[in-house]
């Protein structure tokens, strides 16, 4: 299984963030992951990533465990965070350059131009991040993470600042990727993205999971079958909102 | 508007100062808190009751304070009135603007769009300044403890003081904004301060000169006095005396000469008020161009390139993940380096080689160009050496803000921490190379007295030793900064207060006894050597001494890189410190 989460907690002081959170994605999978603000699902991402010391629990990604073997683990993981933090001084072309060395791609040139055209950054090759719009910077982020194989994706909000052109191309990219057979976990609070392109939910609230399964799953639950089987309307029940 | 105002400012002000109390909870805090406390005790607070105890010793003594020279005491009104004179005259001339003006995000978004005439704005801005100037003049008080006796009038006088010169430059600001609205009838009012201020200058000057000119002053006390008098009579006397008027309370003695003082100073500043809620048609576009120009340099502190500079560096695709850090932080180090910064540096570096370049000439008693170039190239290796590794931080201390991505990276730890160094470490050994190379041709000049057997092995050594020094030096600033990432400064930010104070002496000491500790078993090894061979070798024996001392540090080096690796891993990003 590309990434298996058992009992995940984290805590910060006295609060608990994601308390025993438990799930998997399979390859070719496309799981979104939903809740309110507060939910839990960042904390989540960045400690999939090995971004964030889990305070118990354990994350396996293709079978390596991210306390134990974290190099192999994350050789096969790549997380495209909402914010897109990139070197200022490195051009769009020198972070690809600079990823592709550290997760040993071997056939760099040619993916890096494939990345370049298919999430339109031509031209910008030799940009430096502050003369790029906030879109563009998260399309250099994405392309830093797709530079490589990674058998697990991690999408925090991908779409967060892209114009309509840019928001279709990346539901495409995110496709691909896991017809490709990838497993993607993407988190998002535009619900339409996550009903259109996902195959599975996972809803958090107040840091546990709240509900998992496809659309048919939840829409079948005998206290969701009420609300119909809009996404939405599932997502306000389970989370308290009616 | 006034209480909204009120609430704003005692709401932000009581919250911030709870925030920083709760933070206290944490030792890091605490312990930086207490420290910083001391540290303020010991450098005002004592200096203060120091100088409180000479003037009581002092009045025991001889029946009074100690007090500023006589012709000060009498013509410090006059002087600092001068001083203002020539501040209110400048600031029409210089392109010069009002920090008054700029109002923060949520002001503008909260406060311009309300129902709010520009006016009140004016007001609560000035308001909000209060704290900074009542601050800034208690500072005054603790700094020149010796300034008055009284420190509430001190603090009183400044205050008036500070505040009506920041009205003065608000109410230039908007008298220029005034003369870009286009509006005819407004243009000859908002040009005639600056025809007066020019007239005023003719004036003053004009009285200067004649009075220093007809009593041509020997000594400065005779010239002080000259000027005080050529200031206080004439057509110069009214000119001057609004600026002499708020300067004065600062030297009037106590009692019923201050409190008429400082009722003038008031009056004063009340009409400029007046004067400045006069001008207020220019706020909103002076406002916006405060809020363009804080934008630009918050832009150009967060993202200071606009465009790549080519840097000739390439990454190979495969290798060490070392030499890929390396090259990451090289390039941005190259492009990072702009003008402004080169100047800095360039300020520092002149500084020490000429303090070098002294100490060396008053050693040596030698003199001539190649021994100044000498002095001045060693001036440059060891700044280079000693303080190099200080200011570039082109380490892991500026990737701090970049911990999520370098974390998610499939890279081990250790390698990490020596990939952080290398660039840093590489451009400062290799200056202070190029520095020591100068000074080795140089060094007959520099240093007659030393055989050339001597200058060459000083030199060899020195080149042995400097990477070993300079890489020590990284090390421990970079496992500062895994070890108390919240107490590591990152980029341009620095986080604000008494505990913040404390924890950069706290910081600042453990660095420096920890690059003692280090560099002292290398120190042990190389001596040995000296010691033991140097009788039978010469000076060529300094050498394998410092070949030794490198050797052992650079080892003790990669052994810290493999120890701070778990440390690292365990390293939180929540941990590091994000600035109020």
């Amino acid at each position: 299984m590309p990434l298996t989460v058992e009992h995940l907690r984290r805590v910060y002081g006295s609060f608990t963030a994601v308390d025993d959170l438990s799930f998997e994605v399979a390859s070719g999978e496309i799981v979104g992951l939903i809740g309110p603000n507060g939910a839990g699902k960042t904390t989540t991402l960045r400690s999939l990533a090995g971004i964030l010391r889990p305070t118990s629990g354990r994350i396996q990604i293709d079978g390596h465990d991210l306390a134990t073997d974290p190099l192999a683990a994350k050789r096969r993981l790549a997380f495209m965070p909402d914010e897109p933090h990139l070197f200022e001084y490195l051009t769009v072309e020198e972070h690809l350059r600079l990823v592709a060395r550290l997760y040993s791609v071997s056939d760099f040139e040619g993916r890096a131009r494939a990345l370049i055209e298919e999430l339109e950054l031509k031209g910008k090759e030799q940009s430096l991040p502050g003369e790029l719009s906030r879109g563009m910077r998260q399309k250099v982020v994405i392309a830093c993470g797709l530079v490589r194989d990674a058998t697990t994706l991690l999408f925090d909000e991908p779409l967060t600042g892209l114009d309509p052109i840019g928001i279709r191309r990346m539901r495409e990219t995110i496709i691909a990727r896991a017809r490709g057979g990838a497993a993607v976990l993407l988190s998002s609070h535009l619900l339409h993205l996550v009903e259109e392109i996902c195959s599975r939910v996972i809803i958090m609230a107040g840091g546990k999971k709240v509900a998992d399964g496809t659309f048919a799953e939840l829409a079948s639950r005998a206290d969701l079958a009420a609300v119909g089987s809009n996404l939405e309307q599932i997502f306000m029940r389970v989370t308290g909102h009616s | 508007m006034l209480s909204v105002s009120l609430y704003i400012i005692v709401c932000s002000a009581k919250n911030r100062i709870r925030r920083r109390l709760q933070r206290l909870r944490e030792p890091r805090y605490l312990i930086g808190a207490i420290v910083g406390v001391a540290y303020m005790y010991f450098s005002f607070f004592a200096r203060m009751r120091g100088a409180r105890g000479s003037i009581a010793s002092g009045r025991r003594r001889s029946g009074r304070p100690p007090e500023l020279p006589a012709f000060l005491v009498q013509a410090g009104g006059s002087l600092a009135g001068l001083g203002l004179f020539a501040l209110a005259v400048l600031s029409w001339l210089l392109p010069f603007n009002s920090s008054m003006l700029e109002f923060s995000d949520a002001e503008s978004d909260f406060l311009f769009t309300a129902p709010v005439s520009r006016r009140a704005l004016l007001v609560h801005r000035l308001m909000r300044a209060q704290l900074g100037v009542i601050f800034t003049s208690m500072v005054t008080a603790l700094v020149f403890p010796t300034a008055r006796p009284n420190p509430v009038a001190w603090i009183v006088a400044m205050w008036v003081m500070l505040t009506t010169v920041r009205v003065y430059f608000t109410g230039v600001t908007l008298a220029r904004g005034r003369l870009l609205l286009g509006d005819a009838s407004v243009r000859p009012v908002a040009w005639a301060p600056v025809a007066v201020a020019l007239a005023a200058v003719a004036i003053v000057a004009q009285s200067l000169v004649r009075t220093l000119v007809r009593e041509q002053p020997a000594t400065v006390g005779s010239a002080v006095a000259a000027v005080h008098h050529a200031l206080s009579s004439g057509a110069a006397a009214w000119v001057l005396w609004p600026f002499v008027a708020v300067s004065r309370p600062l030297f009037a003695p106590g009692g019923r000469p201050f409190a008429a003082a400082i009722a003038v100073a008031l009056a004063v500043l009340t009409a400029l008020f007046v004067w400045v809620l006069q001008s207020d048609e220019a706020l909103q576009e002076a406002a916006a161009d405060a809020a363009a120009r804080r934008a630009a340099r918050g832009q150009a502190r967060d993202k200071p390139a606009v465009r790549a500079r080519a840097t000739g560096l390439t990454l190979a695709p495969a290798g060490r993940p070392e030499l890929a850090f390396g090259w990451k932080n090289a390039v941005q180090m190259v492009r990072a380096t702009t003008g402004v910064a080169l100047v800095r540096y360039a300020v520092a570096l002149t500084v020490v080689a000429l303090m070098a370049s002294a100490a060396i000439t008053s050693a040596t008693r030698a003199r001539g160009l190649a021994m100044t170039l000498c002095s001045l190239a060693l001036g440059v290796a060891g700044f280079s050496v000693v303080l190099g590794p200080q200011i570039v931080r082109t380490d892991l201390r500026s990737d701090l803000r970049h911990l999520d991505l370098l974390k998610a990276w499939p890279v081990a730890s250790a390698a990490v921490l020596r990939g952080e160094m290398l660039a840093p470490g590489i451009a400062l050994t290799g200056v202070a190379w190029l520095a020591l190379t100068c000074a080795a041709i140089l060094s007959a000049a520099g240093f007659p007295s030393l055989s050339l057997s001597w200058r060459l092995s000083i030199a060899a050594a020195a080149v042995l030793i400097a990477p070993s020094l300079v890489f020590a030096q990284l090390l421990i600033q970079n496992a500062a900064a895994v070890l108390f990432p919240a107490w590591v400064p990152i980029g341009n930010e620095r986080p604000r207060g008494v505990d913040a104070l404390g924890q950069r002496l706290i910081l600042l000491g453990g660095v420096l006894l920890s690059v003692a500790l280090m560099l002292l078993p290398g120190a042990i090894a190389g001596g040995l050597i000296w010691v033991a061979f140097h009788r039978w070798v010469g000076p060529p024996i300094l050498l394998p001494s410092a070949l030794a001392c490198s050797s052992v540090v650079m080892l003790e080096i990669l052994i810290c890189t493999e120890l701070l690796a778990p440390l690292y891993e365990q390293l939180d990003v929540l941990a590091v410190e994000r600035v109020e």
